[in-house]
């Protein structure tokens, strides 16, 4: 009885972990697909802001994000989080956020003053997923 | 009466909007006011803060900031059912979200005092103030005495009436 239990875990984690590699890869290159929204398409906003790229985001997801920043040739380069300050400092966590994908290697964390969408001061947690990446979101 | 348009910044429309203004709006100064960001959005800004202008004059709101959107709301009670602080004379306008490089313009005719905003950065005092004329002009209304319907940080960030009038134009080149 023990082993079944063990194997149906087994199965259902390396299901699951298929599932969640199988999502990051196609979440790569621009468009991630659903439930992924270009920002722009739905906010007053660039379509590439500077520092950022291009940005994607599951609605659901608002306003923390994760928000999946591309490149102008489409390559996911970071995964951005938006909290806002007053949300934080009233007792508001964002726990278990997903990431585009593993390898991250700088984080930049700064405020931002607001912007359609998340129109109340926040902070951007930028995490960068190459070393160039930050020069290729620049502008 | 207050005209406004709103158009992309290209040498078409500026030409159509100069033939098409009547001679009069022609003779009259423009002033533009910038909307500007810092780099990371940490800070936001008209630029200038606070202009003086003689009436009929047209002030352009240009989005020079290449990351953001903005926009320049009269405060109002057509607009989001705000509290007025522009003269009672004069119609309210609201330029709808301005991505990078677009424009929108307002003619202003009645003289007195306009309170401004920027839609998604209000919080981050991100106003401003037009002085049209001087409080000899007839039918001239001050600035609004409300303290109920803007923060303390907004009322903070206006000038007032006689240092717009002494400077002509308030410039913020950071946003401080």
């Amino acid at each position: 009885m023990f082993k079944p239990m063990i194997l149906s875990a087994t199965l259902l984690a390396t299901s699951a972990t298929f599932a969640f590699a199988e999502g990051h890869a196609a979440m790569l290159q621009s468009p991630p697909g659903e439930p992924f929204v270009q920002v722009s398409d739905v906010l007053p906003l660039p379509a590439f802001i500077p520092g950022l790229g291009t940005l994607f985001v599951s609605p659901d997801t608002l306003p923390a994000g994760p928000f999946l920043a591309y490149d102008h040739d489409g390559m996911l380069s970071a995964t951005v989080y938006m909290t806002p300050l007053d949300e934080l400092k009233n007792g508001v966590s964002y726990d278990d956020l997903a990431v585009g994908t593993h390898e991250v290697i700088a984080v930049d964390v700064y405020y931002n003053a607001g912007h359609p969408g998340v129109d109340v001061p926040h902070a951007h947690i930028v995490l960068y997923h190459d070393a160039e990446a930050k020069a290729r979101l620049a502008k | 009466m207050i005209i406004a348009r709103r158009r992309a910044l290209t040498m078409g429309g500026s030409v159509f909007a100069a033939l098409a203004a009547p001679a009069i709006l022609r003779a009259a100064p423009l002033q533009v006011v910038k909307m500007q960001g810092s780099a990371r959005g940490e800070r936001v800004w008209f630029n200038p803060l606070g202009v003086a202008i003689p009436a009929d004059s047209t002030v352009r709101f240009v989005n020079h900031d290449p990351g953001n959107g903005h926009t320049a709301t009269a405060y109002h009670p057509d607009n989001f059912d705000r509290v007025r602080r522009i003269p009672q004379a004069a119609a309210p306008w609201d330029s709808d979200f301005l991505l990078p490089d677009e424009s929108f313009e307002v003619t202003f005719t009645v003289p007195g005092v306009y309170d401004y905003y920027c839609i998604p950065h209000e919080m981050a005092a991100m106003v401003g103030r037009i002085v049209v004329g001087t409080p000899l002009d007839t039918g001239w209304e001050g600035p609004s005495t409300d303290t109920t319907d803007v923060s303390p940080e907004v009322l903070a960030t206006l000038p007032t009436v006689e240092e717009i009038h002494a400077r002509g134009r308030i410039e913020q080149k950071d946003g401080a």
